[in-house]
């Protein structure tokens, strides 16, 4: 498997890669999901975070297709946790927005999560995820997501403090909670998950130094 | 959420043995008016409870009756966990009370070591595996927010113990890297390119960066000043 990093505007291959991604988004949070907010005609989930400052963490298989992905959006700037959740936050970001960066958008194939195996391309994400946070100096990563999220994230020995108590939405448990980005947390993640090795790109990935810096480095 | 459940939750993950979290857990539960609980995978049919089973806080004679007659598999309570998301109360868990004789003398049997109400918290896992968190005491004076509460801490205390169960000996990263690669590593810490190494060496260029890939490799770093820091980190060179 392999991490690309992609950020817009991007080469054509990483531009085709991130159409894909669109269109497998739309398939996983809205068809099997049912998360009709984000149904669109066109069938793909693009929101309005998907610009200049997101990063997406994709993932491919050895003969290139698209297995699972991540969104990565900075926290100083417009994001999902501070407007369309804002409601489940309630208590105080643990440092500076611009410490830390919140995680949307997670998702694995669905023809990837049958049978009993630990799913590596989940494995691979939460990984990768770790690892971008810290190569861009981050210390913390909040998400929305469901409350089974706490356990996942626990049990790679990620340490995970809600934002706000968990509600019900859509029928479903929900929760807003901050990673603690650290050296410990991503070599706790790579034993529990076997994955030993770095995932990023080589020396490709310089910092994101300025919000909106519309970058890219994708190999 | 109040200070409490957040210092309870700090706690669990702050716990680095599975008896610990049996303690910060009974503390926790007791609020709710809990008396005990379980943490345990499902296993398949057929198989064996016991392996699965991440801590325990039931009556031991019930535990043992429970996990050696395979009570896992015609329990309705952990029979229901594969067919919900959501935590519900026992009595809520369905089954067959006219012709499902087995499911029925699970229940009366819990009912006789005095566990005849409890809440249920099913943890699925990725993969598709399988879990519970059961906790025995009344629930009838629980509100939303308490379960979604009880939901949480569950779910903290099942990940927590199957972190701390995680298999240890997995190598970690090993960081061991060869002579030949400290040598070229202790050179390109000094500022050395790769031509200026192979001619101190007397190897290629080619050679120096293979080394330091492989290096690399097994430092499971991201680059060649990574490699160096890694190394130094973990006292495979001196300087």
């Amino acid at each position: 498997m392999k991490l690309h990093i992609v950020r817009d505007p991007a080469d054509l291959q990483s531009r085709e890669l991130l159409e894909q991604n669109f269109l497998l988004r739309h398939r996983v949070f809205v068809e099997l999901e049912g998360w009709e907010a984000l149904r669109r005609p066109d069938g793909r989930d693009v929101d309005a975070f998907d610009n200049a400052d997101a990063t997406h963490l994709l993932i491919t298989d050895s003969a290139g297709a698209l297995v699972g992905g991540s969104r990565i959006t900075p926290l100083d700037r417009p994001n999902l946790l501070q407007t369309v959740f804002n409601g489940l936050v309630h208590g105080e970001l643990p440092a500076h927005p611009s410490l830390g960066a919140d995680w949307t958008r997670f998702y694995v194939h669905p023809d990837r999560r049958e049978g009993r195996r630990r799913a590596p391309e989940s494995a691979a994400l939460f990984c990768a995820v770790m690892e971008y946070a810290l190569s861009q100096g981050l210390s913390y990563i909040t998400f929305v997501s469901s409350i089974y999220m706490l356990e996942h994230g626990t049990a790679v020995g990620w340490r995970i403090t809600p934002l706000g108590a968990p509600v019900m939405s859509d029928g479903k448990p929900t929760i807003a909670a901050w990673i603690e980005v650290s050296e410990q947390a991503l070599s706790n993640v790579r034993r529990v998950t076997g994955i030993s090795r770095a995932l990023m790109p080589g020396d490709r990935s310089p910092p994101v130094t300025a919000p909106g810096n519309a970058g890219f480095y994708v190999r | 959420m109040n200070a409490d459940l957040m210092s309870t939750i700090e706690s669990i993950q702050h716990q680095t043995s599975s008896d610990a979290i049996l303690n910060v857990m009974y503390a926790a539960l007791g609020e709710y008016g809990f008396e005990s609980f379980i943490v345990s995978g499902l296993p398949d049919p057929g198989v064996d409870v016991r392996p699965f089973v991440l801590l325990s806080g039931w009556d031991d004679e019930w535990y043992e009756r429970y996990t050696s007659k395979g009570y896992v598999h015609l329990d309705p309570v952990a029979r229901n966990c594969f067919s919900t998301t959501l935590p519900f109360d026992w009595s809520d868990a369905p089954y067959d009370r006219e012709n499902d004789a087995a499911a029925r003398r699970v229940m009366q049997e819990a009912r006789d070591f005095g566990m005849d109400e409890g809440f249920c918290v099913p943890v699925h896992m990725e993969g598709g595996m399988q879990g519970v968190v059961s906790l025995v005491g009344k629930t009838a004076h629980l509100d939303e927010k308490a379960r979604l509460e009880l939901h949480m801490l569950s779910l903290y205390a099942h990940g927590r113990l199957r972190y701390l169960n995680s298999p240890l000996s997995r190598p970690v990263v090993r960081r061991g890297i060869t002579p030949r690669e400290a040598e070229i590593l202790k050179w390109a810490a000094t500022g050395k390119t790769a031509s200026e190494i192979a001619d101190i060496t007397g190897l290629t260029p080619r050679t120096i960066n293979q080394h330091c890939e492989n290096a690399q490799k097994r430092l499971g770093t991201n680059n060649r000043l990574h490699t160096v820091v890694e190394a130094i980190r973990h006292k495979l060179i001196t300087l």
